[in-house]
């Protein structure tokens, strides 16, 4: 059935025979370095990306793209270029309302709870990997527009943080064009942007007051001791491109920043199975996330 | 549940048989629904089939349909081979449910009802086909069946259940826990005592009554534990009752997984965010499926045989 479906899919390529296993291999190749995972009904996606890279390199048949993937000398640098072709577009606002309708309706109400006991009304975001900042700027309106509602009485900053200095600029810059804002409402837009002309707006200084950007590469353990106390952290397409020990170190550095808890979200297709054994994986409508319990939400979510 | 309640609902769903008219070819389905797919000959479906016009052309109509390749199928045998038994006999029994239930007395919406059931079906069997579960078209039918307590209230209760449907919807809380507030019993009261009255296997029936009472589990067996876990996922992904609930769920924390894994160890090693992802997937299907069957747009066509 699911191949039915793929080859009713119209061809990407004249060349592209969707139906070749090499896809498949690709598949699962990718979801095993990177996590980030095709559905069968989904691998037309996977084979259009590949289609602009086998282009770009004049490569005929998937096959021999596997090839290039698994078996040159340049494998790994072209496994890169994939990914990057795979989580191209990913960024704009808004890119996933479910994760925030999760922290409305569910994991934000459940920390409060655990965190007004002790009367410390403060919240820690981190945005790892916040390439150009379109995910903490988009979280910093989420949690303004909550500011006298959910969060009444609460304060709230984020650390948004990223490896490349060139990204952090264009971050902290906060420009942004249509592509960026296409799922921002007109209301957020003249709230919290100002026109700097050539059709981009600027994100304003309420819109940046509690974001707080940072050069920190995931990999260096010694800068990764130092974050505690956080609540939730994004983590969105930046593992993908990790090796697995790494990955289970980075993920083990944020089960200790995390706060009892505390909740991480990965990118909308990424999975940390056989990464990490802590983290508590929780199905929200649309989305899911991983999650570091009290003692107390673990004795309660196993009676 | 109380006594006098139970005895109320089982009088109740003895009327259900004079509601209306059942068509004809009911029995013989139930009858066929309790065999495995390789025990059920494509004769005697395509015989059934043929005695109901109208079920005969819906069933070419979809064996045509864009979904299925759009192959010239003409005779009803064809059709079925196209199709494949598992989905023909889901078809054929949404066909009569929705036959048999008045258009006034839905209160689901039918295409959000069957694609929750269908989608339950598909996900309970790929969950036993994971799990090593020895039968996996037991777990299909399983998935298809467990809400039918749903048309019961649609029915025997169509006011008070509408009121529970507006209730849960604002408060983007569960329906049975709404149910249990203003009816006094739920869905799977009333859909273990429909599946009783229908002589469906014990299995089916427990299925059916203990899929959201997580302190029935352990004792009512794999198959509604699987039920459980599938009904969840579905409803977090967006194949629940037609509107958004509120949901945060640590499936492997679940009683019902946690049941499971004792006899099947496989799922501690299911890659669940994986399933997941190949429920999205699927989840296309079973829309294109359902809105193929149940959609506005196959009621209004033509019938031609």
């Amino acid at each position: 059935m699911a191949v039915e479906i793929a080859r009713a899919k119209p061809a990407v390529t004249p060349d592209s025979n969707p139906g070749d296993p090499a896809y498949l291999k690709i598949r699962d190749l990718t979801y095993r370095i990177s996590g980030i995972y095709h559905a069968e009904e989904k691998l037309y996606l996977l084979i259009s990306r590949c289609a602009r890279r086998m282009t770009a390199l004049g490569v005929a048949s998937p096959s021999e793209y596997l090839e290039h993937l698994t078996t040159r000398g340049n494998r790994e640098a072209e496994l890169r270029l994939l990914l990057n072709e795979i989580t191209i577009g990913e960024t704009y606002m808004f890119r996933h309302p479910a994760q925030l309708d999760a922290l409305r309706n569910v994991i934000l109400p459940q920390i409060l709870q655990v965190k007004g006991l002790i009367s410390l009304k403060r919240l820690r975001f981190w945005c790892a990997g916040c390439s150009t900042g379109e995910e903490p700027h988009t979280l910093a309106m989420f949690l303004l527009e909550e500011k006298d509602k959910l969060l009444a009485g609460w304060t709230f900053d984020i650390l948004a943080t990223d490896l490349n200095d060139n990204s952090l600029e264009a971050a902290r810059a906060g420009i942004y064009g249509e592509y960026a804002l296409r799922n921002t409402s007109d209301v957020l837009r003249r709230k919290y942007f100002k026109d700097v002309g050539g059709q981009k707006l600027q994100a304003n200084d309420l819109l940046k007051a509690p974001i707080h950007f940072d050069r920190i590469n995931l990999s260096d353990d010694s800068k990764m001791l130092f974050q505690k106390g956080i609540d939730v952290i994004f983590c969105c397409n930046v593992l993908i491109y990790f090796d697995l020990a790494s990955k289970r170190r980075v993920v083990q550095h944020f089960y200790s920043n995390l706060l009892p808890g505390g909740y991480l979200f990965l990118g909308h297709a990424e999975s940390l199975f056989q990464v990490n054994d802590a983290f508590r994986l929780v199905h929200f409508l649309g989305t899911t996330a991983y999650w570091k319990p009290t003692a107390a939400q673990a004795a309660g979510a196993k009676k | 549940m109380k006594a006098k309640l139970h005895a109320q609902l089982q009088a109740q769903i003895k009327k259900l048989d004079s509601i209306s008219a059942a068509p004809a070819i009911l029995k013989p389905l139930l009858d066929m629904l309790r065999l495995p797919s390789d025990k059920i000959r494509v004769e005697d479906v395509v015989e059934l089939i043929s005695y109901d016009g109208s079920i005969a052309a819906q069933c070419l109509r979809l064996a045509n349909s864009p979904l299925f390749g759009r192959r010239q199928t003409e005779t009803v045998r064809s059709a079925v081979m196209a199709l494949g038994l598992e989905r023909v006999r889901s078809m054929l029994f949404g066909l009569c449910m929705n036959r048999i239930i008045p258009q006034d007395k839905w209160v689901i919406a039918p295409d959000a009802f069957w694609r929750h059931s269908l989608g339950c079906a598909l996900v309970t069997q790929r969950m036993a086909q994971k799990i090593e579960y020895p039968e996996p078209e037991k777990a299909y039918m399983a998935g298809l069946l467990h809400d039918l307590g749903f048309l019961v209230n649609s029915v025997l209760y169509t006011g008070d259940f509408r009121e529970c449907l507006r209730l849960a919807a604002e408060q983007h809380a569960p329906l049975h826990v709404i149910e249990e507030q203003v009816l006094g019993f739920t869905h799977c009261d009333a859909g273990q005592m429909l599946c009783e009255h229908w002589g469906l296997s014990t299995e089916l029936v427990d299925a059916a009554r203990c899929h959201h009472d997580v302190s029935l589990l352990p004792a009512a067996g794999p198959l509604a534990c699987l039920v459980h876990l599938s009904d969840l996922l579905c409803r977090t992904r967006y194949l629940g009752y037609g509107y958004d609930e509120i949901m945060g769920v640590d499936l492997g924390s679940d009683a019902a997984w946690q049941t499971l894994v004792t006899t099947y160890p496989a799922l501690e090693n299911m890659d669940l965010v994986r399933f997941t992802f190949d429920i999205d997937g699927a989840m296309e299907q079973i829309v294109a499926t359902v809105d193929a069957v149940f959609g506005a747009k196959s009621i209004a066509a033509p019938v031609t045989t």
